[in-house]
């Protein structure tokens, strides 16, 4: 038992003591020791009285007594109070800190709960999301942003980011991503990207125009070529440096068709039409015509399925053509190539495997980029533009499948495109 | 009112129907401006193909009416709303026809667009339809967000808003006869641009009524054909229940 109740037990004893003695004096013992404890009582609710207001109005009232429970009581609620204020005082300074910190953040940013409703917002989200402070807290944040691909984005994001114009501005872009954390809460951010979306658009826009210039010049210069190959007069010794200037021209026009069609590609905002496209005859075309090179390379075609895809025919012949024709550049004679196209109930897959010179693993996230050489001393010699993965990434993303690519150097690749479901057609279905 | 307008149900699902069908109405609001914003960059880019996919994208619009009508007919038949709740679902009986028309006026758009792509463009390539248009998508965008937020003091500002728009469209009007008259040859192309000033007036006078509607939601007040300095009198008198 600690000492202050000890002390308090003693000083009741005491007073009780005192008053069965003075009720020895005046010869009423029982009266005096009511008497004693009515007082005793009252003293009691008196102190009691003076806690409640130290607890609720934190007033500090010095009593008689300076020893016993009461007074030790009194300064530890003092102190509890103290320290509360000192720590209420703290908390608010940080929350100020915090939410002047998040609000000079120039990205917006919004919580949301499970049910996607506004638990709290900065200062920019004001301005780039068109939230007020008022009415907005609480509310589903679809209703606000009503954007139909950001509604169907917001319960299930994916990694990157989504685009789409400011409900305020309609020139501002943002790039809007939703982090899941916590129960079911989540953090939007959105970031203003107009000035990227401009620069972006200005460089695709400047590739494009500058292939299109480019490409009549090339053409008058390549009819003349072709025609100075056929003439007599010129003396033997041009007629090497002529065919490889034919070559050259002829190399400089694919790469500026591949330009355009990579631009035509990622330019192209919706996903790539839904008609009927038979993998089958791509297929048998690409083969009849490697049948016809000298030397025939070692192709082997493995048909697996009858199904069909749902896309743009020439989108898909391109994906198709230009890994084949990679996979033909990069095996040296004697090495095999293996072309698989199989369904399953998942959807659909093209496979591409050669025993070629394979890639290293650091290499392998940027064979996509444009111009990209794994070696450019060596692959240069064995033509190509640099543009095939490229259009092969874009054209598949338009179709909603990915590439996946497996090497082992020295060994083989193997490129696989992924179909989702939507866009396979089975052979039941077809007819 | 509280943000949880609908939160004093002893029905939980009570409270959740009445929830989904107005995110639901939003939602195809959503849709609208999408529409309608499509329609009008396929004018100012003349871009017919974006102007013949919001003419075939109407579907969308339609079947969204469709499928909340029968939601609203639904919760009428079995949960019998009494009171705000009813205000609720009435109002948005009629916003959703509003908004069917602002899509149909939008399908107009986007189709006039794609032909007058193919023609010869004015110098101003325009801008008075591009302004008057950026007038309405204002007040499409107000009239949703007061919606969303049963906000009656924002709904009564787009209401007031609506004259700026008939006073420009009216400016158009003139401005497409003194043309006309200029040039006989033009008039054909002229003519189309009136549609589409016509169908733009047209969509900000579906959001005045929308804008009715969520003043009605909000106070159970029929603000139509009331001028507006009673209504403001009115509103400021009543209890918002």
């Amino acid at each position: 038992m600690p000492r202050r109740w000890i002390r308090q037990f003693f000083i009741l004893f005491a007073w009780l003591g005192l008053a069965a003695a003075f009720g020895l004096w005046i010869d009423a013992v029982a009266w005096s020791m009511v008497g004693g404890l009515l007082l005793y009582v009252g003293h009691m609710l008196f102190r009691l009285y003076q806690l409640d207001r130290a607890i609720t109005e934190g007033v500090r009232v010095p009593g008689l007594i300076t020893v016993g429970l009461w007074p030790e009581l009194q300064a530890k609620v003092y102190n509890l109070r103290r320290k509360s204020r000192e720590r209420k005082r703290r908390h608010l300074r940080l929350r100020r800190e915090v939410r002047e910190s998040t609000g000079a953040i120039a990205d917006a940013g919004v919580i949301l709960n499970a049910a996607h409703e506004i638990v709290w917002f900065n200062r920019a989200a004001i301005r780039l999301l068109g939230l007020t402070e008022a009415h907005d807290v609480g509310r589903r944040l679809e209703n606000l942003l009503r954007n139909p691909e950001f509604v169907a984005y917001l319960p299930s994001p994916r990694e990157e980011p989504l685009i789409i114009a400011s409900p305020v501005e309609r020139d501002r872009m943002l790039s809007i991503q939703v982090i899941p954390y916590g129960l079911e809460q989540s953090l939007v951010i959105a970031r203003d990207v107009t000035g990227q979306v401009q620069l972006e658009r200005t460089r695709r826009d400047f590739v494009a125009n500058a292939s299109h210039e480019l490409r009549s010049p090339l053409t008058v210069i390549g009819g003349y070529l072709d025609a100075l190959v056929f003439e007599e007069e010129l003396s033997r010794s041009w007629q090497g440096p002529l065919h490889e200037m034919v070559r050259q021209v002829q190399r400089m026009t694919q790469i500026l068709r591949d330009l355009i069609e990579l631009t035509r590609l990622e330019s192209a905002e919706e996903p790539a039409s839904f008609d009927f496209v038979s993998v089958i005859d791509i297929l048998g075309r690409i083969k009849s015509e490697y049948a016809s090179r000298k030397p025939p390379p070692d192709l082997h075609f493995d048909i697996r399925s009858d199904s069909g895809l749902l896309g743009g025919e020439t989108e898909i012949h391109s994906v198709f053509y230009n890994l084949i024709s990679n996979a033909v550049r990069f095996t040296p004679p004697g090495g095999r190539i293996d072309v698989v196209w199989s369904s399953s109930t998942d959807g659909a897959a093209f496979s591409v495997r050669d025993t070629g010179i394979g890639i290293a693993a650091e290499q392998i996230p940027r064979l996509t980029e444009r111009f990209y050489r794994v070696d450019p001393g060596r692959s240069r010699g064995t033509g190509g533009t640099g543009l095939g993965l490229a259009i092969v990434k874009h054209a598949l993303q338009r179709h909603e499948a990915h590439l996946e690519i497996e090497s082992v150097e020295g060994e083989g690749s193997t490129f696989r495109c992924v179909f989702p479901n939507d866009r396979v057609v089975r052979r039941k279905d077809a007819v | 009112m509280d943000v949880d307008e609908f939160g004093h149900h002893i029905s939980r699902s009570f409270n959740e129907d009445l929830e989904k069908v107005r995110n639901s109405v939003l939602a195809m609001g959503g849709l609208v401006e999408q529409q309608f914003d499509r329609a009008v960059e396929s004018l100012a880019n003349a871009d017919s193909d974006l102007g013949l996919k919001v003419a075939r994208d109407d579907y969308k619009v339609n079947r969204m009416e469709v499928a909340i009508d029968e939601e609203c007919s639904r919760i009428l038949a079995t949960r019998s709303p009494a009171a705000s709740d009813l205000r609720l679902i009435i109002a948005i009986l009629k916003t959703i026809t509003d908004l069917e028309r602002v899509g149909d006026e939008a399908e107009r758009i986007g189709e006039i667009s794609a032909q007058l792509a193919s023609q010869e463009r004015p110098s101003t390539n325009y801008r008075e339809l591009r302004n008057l248009a950026r007038h309405v998508k204002d007040m499409l965008h107000g009239t949703l967000d007061a919606f969303a937020r049963l906000d009656a003091a924002s709904a009564l500002e787009i209401v007031k808003a609506d004259d700026i728009v008939d006073d420009e469209y009216e400016t158009i009007n003139r401005q497409c006869i003194t043309f006309m008259m200029e040039d006989p040859r033009a008039i054909s192309r002229v003519l189309d641009s009136t549609w589409i000033a016509r169908s733009l007036e047209r969509i900000g006078d579906h959001c005045k009524n929308i804008c009715e509607y969520v003043v009605f939601m909000v106070h159970g007040k029929d603000i139509r054909y009331t001028k507006l300095g009673e209504v403001e009198a009115a509103i400021s008198t009543s209890p918002r229940s």
